[in-house]
């Protein structure tokens, strides 16, 4: 409904097969807990990296309905690289 | 004093929440509409200066609105409107499919208003929204076409008049 009304979009989806279903443009999928779609409390640069994915999604993504895998491996992952002024240049996006 | 329906649904949200293999199973029980086609927008404007709103399904609302309805098993297809001028502590969780006690310590990692607030303090985007929407995502039986015929529509309509340039998605 949004996209129609001439705004585009992009998600974040935790069950990849409900997203495939339901198709909406550009998703990021995150192999995460329910409730958690940008990480885990107080984790800042978790809650950026994803926030990075989606914004990165949200430009490069020309096939509607792509689902793109973040890969990010919960707490297994290394934020560090998401502070303010590392993830400047990386959403420096164009359309 | 919480109806039986609501505990139970508390409980197992709160199990599957423990328990990523059970998640698993449940959401291999539950099928959802199949959508028809893909709706699709290109990006116009570079980021740095867009407007970006967020959309949740994550059961958020302000303090002293109606609490999405938990007690109908279909679910409550209605949206609230969120005003991210008032403190984050303004905002809480309803919803009883899914464990929130982590969002309820941090909002951000379902309702990232804080770093949206500071990817605009940094000039990442061009200005986060005033106005923001909460949905609660059990929408199921004859709620859907009410979701789909009316509130989806009326929310895409407040955002346009608003003039979001981008929505940011997020589930519960």
């Amino acid at each position: 409904m949004i996209e129609r009304a001439g705004i585009p979009t992009a998600g974040i989806t935790i069950v990849r097969k409900y997203t495939e279903k339901i198709k909406p443009p550009r998703s990021v999928f995150l192999r995460w807990p329910f409730g958690h779609p940008l990480g885990e409390p107080f984790m800042i640069e978790q809650q950026r990296a994803v926030l990075t994915e989606v914004f990165k999604a949200l430009y490069s993504v020309t096939m509607p309905g792509d689902i793109i895998d973040s890969g990010f491996g919960w707490r297994r992952e290394k934020y560090d690289r998401y502070s303010i002024s590392g993830v400047k240049e990386e959403l420096d996006l164009q359309p | 004093m919480i109806e039986p329906a609501r505990l139970k649904n508390r409980f197992i949200a709160r199990i599957l929440g423990k328990f990523p293999f059970l998640e698993k199973i449940f959401t291999s029980l539950y099928y959802p509409e199949e959508s028809e086609g893909v709706p699709w927008t290109p990006v116009k404007k570079p980021l740095k200066e867009s407007k970006i709103a967020i959309v949740t399904t994550a059961g958020v609302h302000h303090r002293d609105q109606t609490p999405f309805d938990m007690t109908d098993p279909d679910g409550d297809p209605s949206y609230r409107i969120l005003d991210v001028r008032k403190p984050i502590g303004d905002f809480v969780i309803t919803h009883d499919y899914y464990d929130h006690t982590d969002a309820d310590r941090d909002l951000n990692i379902v309702f990232p208003v804080d770093r949206l607030r500071e990817f605009e303090e940094a000039s990442i985007i061009g200005r986060l929204a005033d106005t923001h929407y909460g949905f609660m995502g059990h929408v199921a039986g004859r709620h859907i076409d009410t979701l789909v015929r009316k509130k989806a529509p009326e929310v895409a309509g407040m955002l346009k008049s608003d003039g979001v340039d981008a929505v940011l998605l997020t589930p519960a």
